[in-house]
């Protein structure tokens, strides 16, 4: 039963990607007083390049070629992990948050080869970039997620998740200030100015997508708008659990799966009108922002540490 | 409802907020973020008088909301009124402020691990408030370091003196009126004091940075 609701989060994250990729789009139309595409836009795109031909670069190898599937199926696993709609992992085993932070680490490491394994000289700083925003959060990350472990006492997303639900997990104030980090880590690892520009394969930013074309392109691009919903579900999953179905009766689920949907709507909204408020700061300055967040992060560490 | 981890929580809340006072961009955001503070330090007191029965802490609370909820800031809001356009208030500080985050929590750290050989009875179930309250005095001290105009090391003093407070609180419940006077009437003065000397300045040197007014020295 639970690997159905494993494989039904997995497709759905998938197939509402291209939906919130859209939405946040036509929010960045409106705010910029355009009218922008349809909210669908990204659906026709993706389809358009599945039917293109794959065009390659000479002299790139068969990392190029395995980046694309290995970056959108490791996302892929990580959202059949998540404890979304239940306050339980409908697969245990994934939904460890060491599994969980090596199946998100596993997809920037195959972007920076297939960066350097390509021809153009471009795409290995945009690498690199990808990289150093890698570098610079996922430590707060990683900090954010082990307090959250050592409050619920598990490793285990769907423990952690219940914990929080249900009001247990100790340190309260830790776990709160631990929430505001991961949202601020999160955000940043979802690619959104100032930090990045999700669609930017054009230019330098995203460099190692200039490489690509065809199905690869769409598996990539449709990679990129599926981690920014898993990033997002990720926070949602673990510190706002409210609404979650406890057990696994139908009406639970479906009544955790429309909390689910509307919260993440909630927090990729939000996430959009901050991105659309801010401009994109320069690569050398990454780290001024990034700070902010290891100092919460260190501060929910000590909260945890002196009890409160 | 009124415990000691209600207590712990406040605490944990004047942490937040005093770094929030020395991360406001400017002298009236800090201003209005330290009223708010104090009104976090209220609440302690407020809690701690519920928990230990004490009724000296409900006049110390009263007393510490018209000094510090409402006159301090009024002085300091008074004081930038006064300075106007005179002289730049809002001086970026000198230490990247994203920075000081990871510095406050390092100060707290070293300062829970200062207080866990304390061995007081009053201090036993408030041991982190303890911790926060002996952080506010290194959270001051960095406040008043890194800040480069004069008019935000006010607030520095502010917070030393919050903290000074609140230790008092949780060590001595009981103390006299007398004690508790001593203390906000000191904070009120040496912030009227403090403040005419930024004035001053601020009209004879029309500059608050730190660091041009060492130069006047001699």
């Amino acid at each position: 039963m639970t690997i159905i609701v494993a494989i039904l989060q997995a497709v759905l994250l998938v197939t509402l990607a291209p939906l919130f990729s859209g939405i946040t789009r036509k929010i960045r139309a409106k705010m910029h007083s355009r009218k922008g595409t349809s909210i669908m836009q990204d659906y026709y795109d993706l389809a358009k390049l599945w039917r293109r031909c794959e065009v390659k670069e000479g002299g790139s190898g068969i990392i190029s070629r395995l980046t694309p599937p290995i970056f959108l199926g490791s996302f892929i696993l990580v959202a059949a992990g998540l404890p979304l709609v239940m306050q339980a992992c409908p697969v245990p085993f994934l939904g460890d948050i060491i599994t969980v932070l090596y199946l998100m680490a596993l997809p920037r490491f195959m972007f920076a080869l297939g960066s350097i394994d390509s021809a153009g000289s471009y795409t290995a700083i945009g690498g690199v970039r990808e990289l150093l925003v890698g570098v610079l959060v996922e430590p707060s990350l990683i900090l954010v997620l082990f307090v959250a472990a050592i409050a619920a006492g598990s490793t285990n997303l769907g423990i952690m998740a219940n914990a929080v639900g249900t009001l247990q997990a100790y340190p309260f104030v830790a776990i709160v200030v631990a929430g505001v980090a991961c949202a601020m880590a999160c955000y940043i690892e979802m690619g959104k100015l100032p930090f990045d520009l999700a669609e930017a394969e054009q230019e330098i930013q995203e460099g190692p997508l200039a490489a690509y074309s065809g199905p690869s392109l769409a598996m990539i691009k449709l990679g990129v708008s599926v981690k920014q919903l898993v990033v997002a579900s990720l926070f949602v999953a673990i510190f706002l659990p409210f609404g979650a179905a406890t057990t696994a009766a139908p009406l639970d689920l479906l009544v955790g799966l429309v909390s689910f949907l509307f919260k993440l709507l909630i927090v990729m909204l939000i996430a959009s009108v901050i991105e659309n408020s801010v401009m994109r700061a320069r690569y050398k300055y990454l780290g001024r922002y990034t700070w902010f967040v290891v100092g919460i992060a260190s501060l929910s560490l000590v909260f945890l540490v002196i009890g409160i | 409802m009124f415990s000691y981890p209600l207590v712990n929580v406040l605490g944990a809340c004047l942490i937040i907020t005093s770094m929030m006072v020395v991360l406001a961009r400017t002298g009236r955001a800090a201003a209005f973020l330290y009223s708010f503070q104090s009104l976090m330090l209220v609440g302690v007191l407020a809690s701690l008088g519920f928990v230990t029965g004490s009724t000296e802490l409900f006049t110390w609370s009263a007393t510490a909301f018209v000094t510090k909820v409402v006159l301090v800031p009024a002085i300091l809001l008074f004081t930038l009124k006064k300075i106007g356009k005179d002289a730049q208030a809002d001086l970026p500080p000198k230490l990247n402020p994203m920075k000081s985050v990871a510095l406050v929590a390092v100060e707290v750290f070293v300062c829970f691990v200062a207080v866990s050989s304390i061995d007081l009875p009053t201090a036993l179930e408030v041991k982190p408030t303890l911790a926060v309250s002996l952080a506010h005095f290194f959270i001051g001290l960095t406040c008043i370091v890194i800040q480069r105009s004069i008019f935000r090391q006010i607030f520095g003093y502010c917070l030393m003196e919050n903290g000074s407070h609140v230790t008092l609180a949780l060590l001595a419940p009981q103390a006299p009126e007398l004690v508790e006077i001593g203390v906000a009437t000191d904070a009120i003065f040496a912030v009227v004091i403090l403040a005419v000397l930024v004035w001053r300045m601020a009209h004879y040197a029309h500059t608050l940075d730190a660091d041009d007014l060492c130069e006047l020295k001699g």
